[in-house]
């Protein structure tokens, strides 16, 4: 393959012509069929590969307060004032028409002065001076005559009296923003109302409504400005510079996207969550009974309520079965118990045996449709509660338990930011892993390379995450609840410290990997392909959730399959990949048996 | 359509509002324009007014009737003025007596009047140069079924050629 191009269109299955090469087939099906040496090693191609070709420039966000974009707005009349020798009203209604740009009302007034005149309603000569020795008037909207004193213009010689263009400009205030572009209340003039004439008329309460719109006005009318989208937050985020991801962290705490001001959701697109939202929606009323608390034991068959965030459930004694919220399996057949695989995140379609007729396939497939999507919904929605339940959790230890934990242990509290740590950590990767199944229902079926490679990683994105929020969660506990200090804190503290440090940048790859679409997985199958090797394999020992095929890396022989293998910790029992560590344990530096 | 009108709050108009009424009617009892004329009521928050098809025109010979209901605080406010009884036939004229007209929306302004309002209508009508409903005239009415005023429609102003 020569390019990664070519190679993407072949395994997206858009082009049948590139298949032309029998070689490359086979090799394709082999890695499929084949029941190999060492299968475990094509799986250990670590995030490394990912780092150096997708760390992206950081997008640059400023978190703006009211105050702020006030002293922004003054700047900006401040500078156009100057730049043109006009007064900070009639500077005002100019920025106002070119949406805040200081830049482009410059360029467009000293283009063509007289166009952005007529335009934004600004004349250049007061038509003030013909009425100089006029005593009384008419006002032509209430027909009633006043002093000429208690007759006013926007320089546009349209006198009316102070009481009907205070009702007018009254009216346009509560009518909304387009009061802020307001013109002359003559119908066949166009002259802007500037801000000095509006506030100097209206009510305070009018005054109020009127700045708050100009203050709107920067926010809303601005492409770089966007309002943090929580409720009752107040402050707005310029863009500042920078490609990339638009996640972004308001000084309220909250966590949006700059671009669809959804919540944040990388890895995912915006367009992605946005036809996952849709679909939500519209699935709704089908998946309500997914988000229900209780789930029956899959032993003993009694509903358990779930009130904890990891998805690892023991039903009450007698039973005491342990299992997976997720998938109702039992709990030892996940995670480093089986050799380092958690596979609960992989959705398989039904077996289809025995379909005879087309309508009952249809069905099947309809029944399928259905199926797969509430295997990501609930995936999805399940991490969601489980992340507020942590996000609550981290206030709970914030507010309470690490003073409790610092009298218990007699640690200093500064001692026990491990434990905040965490605890943040496991809210950002339950959202991000919430993300990833959105990322994995839209993940085309067809594309098996991506897939496999997909629903490994996500596995052990899940599985470590399971490991430190079960850490944090319930061996904490035990911290907790004693009187006296123990003296296996300090083992717990690097235990967690360790967990929280692997799972960060676990997550972090999983992000870059998806967000660049898993893009090298590709590449990396090319490598394989090429070099004619036949170390790609699967098993069919392996378990049903397991990945039938992996890659191997790109210029995979300086590092052997036996290499990328797992290994557990003997002593702490996380599973290493030997492409981070080989002979020490991550975790707490016992060396490997 | 009845005259019993589209349900529109019936605020009593504001002391501002009927004194500039009072000077209108006086002005229009002077100097009416031409081809209308102001049926006497007993209020002065809702003028029926004649209009007569201009010669020379469509709508020669032709006698419809508007009626003219003023919000509390006209002028401020666009007053809403409908066709009453059988409208004419004309693309920006539905039948139920609505009007596509920007200065009865957006575009009002109180330095207008009803003589003002009544010009640009009797203009309308007189540049017309085909009798026809506008094109989405079922659609329309149906919607306007449950007696919305004509001034909560969200109006996409026909172009000014006819
Ligand atoms: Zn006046
Ligand atoms: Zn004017
Ligand atoms: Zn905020
Ligand atoms: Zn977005
Ligand atoms: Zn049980
Ligand atoms: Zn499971
Ligand atoms: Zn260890």
């Amino acid at each position: 393959m020569e390019s990664e191009d070519e190679m993407q269109d072949a395994w997206a299955g858009t082009s049948d012509d590139e298949f032309q090469n029998e070689e490359e087939e086979d090799e394709d099906s082999d890695a499929l069929a084949s029941d190999d040496e060492d299968d475990e090693s094509d799986y250990g191609f670590g995030f490394n590969d990912f780092q150096l070709s997708t760390r992206r420039p950081q997008t640059i966000f400023t978190v703006l307060s009211e105050q702020d974009i006030r002293q922004r707005q003054d700047e900006a009349v401040a500078t156009i004032t100057n730049f043109l020798s006009i007064s900070p009203a009639d500077a005002g209604v100019l920025l106002r028409h070119f949406k805040w740009s200081v830049s482009k009302v410059n360029d467009e007034w000293f283009a063509d002065e007289e166009r952005v005149r007529a335009n934004v309603g600004l004349l250049e000569k007061p038509a003030t001076s013909k009425r100089k020795n006029v005593k009384e008037m008419t006002c032509q909207i209430c027909f009633e005559v006043h002093p000429f004193e208690k007759m006013k213009e926007p320089r546009c010689g349209h006198y009316f009296c102070e009481i009907c263009w205070t009702g007018y400009i009254h009216t346009a205030i509560n009518d909304g923003p387009g009061c802020l572009t307001l013109r002359c209340a003559d119908p066949s003039c166009g002259a802007a109302i500037g801000e000095d004439m509006v506030l100097g008329l209206v009510s305070k309460e009018d005054q109020q409504k009127y700045m708050r719109y100009l203050l709107r006005s920067y926010v809303e009318d601005n492409r770089k400005v966007k309002w943090c989208p929580a409720p009752g937050c107040e402050y707005a985020v310029e863009y500042q510079a920078g490609v990339g991801s638009y996640d972004l962290v308001c000084k309220c705490g909250f966590s949006f996207c700059w671009n669809c001001r959804e919540e944040a959701h990388r890895p995912v697109d915006c367009e992605t969550v946005n036809k996952w939202i849709l679909k939500n929606c519209a699935e709704s009323e089908n998946m309500n009974w997914i988000l229900a608390n209780s789930k029956p034991c899959p032993k003993c068959k009694r509903p358990i309520e779930k009130n904890q965030g990891c998805m690892h459930i023991t039903c009450t004694p007698p039973c005491k079965f342990e299992f997976c919220w997720l998938c109702l399996g039992a709990w030892t057949d996940h995670g480093e118990r089986t050799g380092g695989f958690y596979a609960c995140n992989r959705y398989e379609t039904a077996k289809q045996e025995g379909v005879y007729d087309e309508a009952e396939r249809r069905r099947e497939m309809a029944k399928n449709s259905l199926e797969r999507y509430t295997h990501y919904y609930e995936r999805w929605a399940t991490n969601e509660s489980s992340r507020s339940k942590a996000l609550a959790d981290l206030q709970l230890m914030q507010s309470v338990k690490v003073d409790k934990l610092s009298d218990i242990q007699c640690q200093p509290v500064s001692q026990l930011k491990f434990v905040t740590d965490a605890w943040l950590q496991i809210v950002e990767c339950r959202r991000v892993l919430k993300w990833t199944y959105a990322y994995g229902y839209y993940l085309p079926e067809n594309e098996q390379t991506k897939r496999q490679f997909f629903e490994y990683s996500q596995g052990e994105a899940e599985a470590g995450l399971e490991r430190l929020h079960q850490c944090a969660e319930k061996e904490l506990q035990t911290f907790l609840e004693g009187d006296s200090p123990n003296s296996s804190f300090n083992d717990f503290r690097t235990k967690l410290a360790g967990l929280t440090s692997v799972t960060r940048t676990y997550f972090e790859n999983l992000v870059r990997a998806l967000e660049s679409n898993l893009s090298d997985v590709d590449i990396s199958k090319g490598a394989v392909k090429s070099s004619n090797s036949s170390k790609a394999s699967g098993s069919s020992k392996a378990r049903g959730g397991r990945p039938k095929s992996g890659s191997t890396r790109s210029g995979g022989s300086s590092r052997s399959g036996e290499e990328m293998a797992h290994w557990s910790c003997e002593h702490c029992t996380y599973v290493n990949t030997t492409a981070t560590s080989s002979n020490v344990c991550i975790i707490c530096g016992y060396p490997r048996s | 359509m009845s005259s019993s009108g589209y349900g529109q709050k019936e605020k009593v108009l504001s002391r501002i509002a009927a004194n500039r009424l009072q000077k209108e009617l006086t002005e229009w009892q002077v100097n009416p324009p031409c081809g209308f004329r102001h049926r006497v009521t007993d209020s002065l928050q809702r003028w029926i007014i004649e209009v007569h098809g201009a010669p020379n025109t469509l709508y020669e010979g032709e006698e419809f009737h508007l009626q003219v209901d003023f919000p509390e605080h006209y002028p401020m406010e666009a007053p809403q003025v409908v066709f009453m009884q059988i409208p004419p036939l004309h693309p920006h004229i539905y039948s139920n007596g609505h009007i596509c007209l920007d200065i009865l929306y957006d575009s009002w302004s109180p330095a207008m009047t009803v003589s003002s309002i009544c010009i640009s209508i009797l203009s309308m009508l007189s540049s017309s140069t085909v009798k026809a409903r506008p094109p989405d005239d079922d659609q329309y009415v149906r919607n306007c079924r449950n007696g919305r005023s004509p001034k909560e429609t969200r109006w996409w102003f026909h172009d000014d050629k006819v």
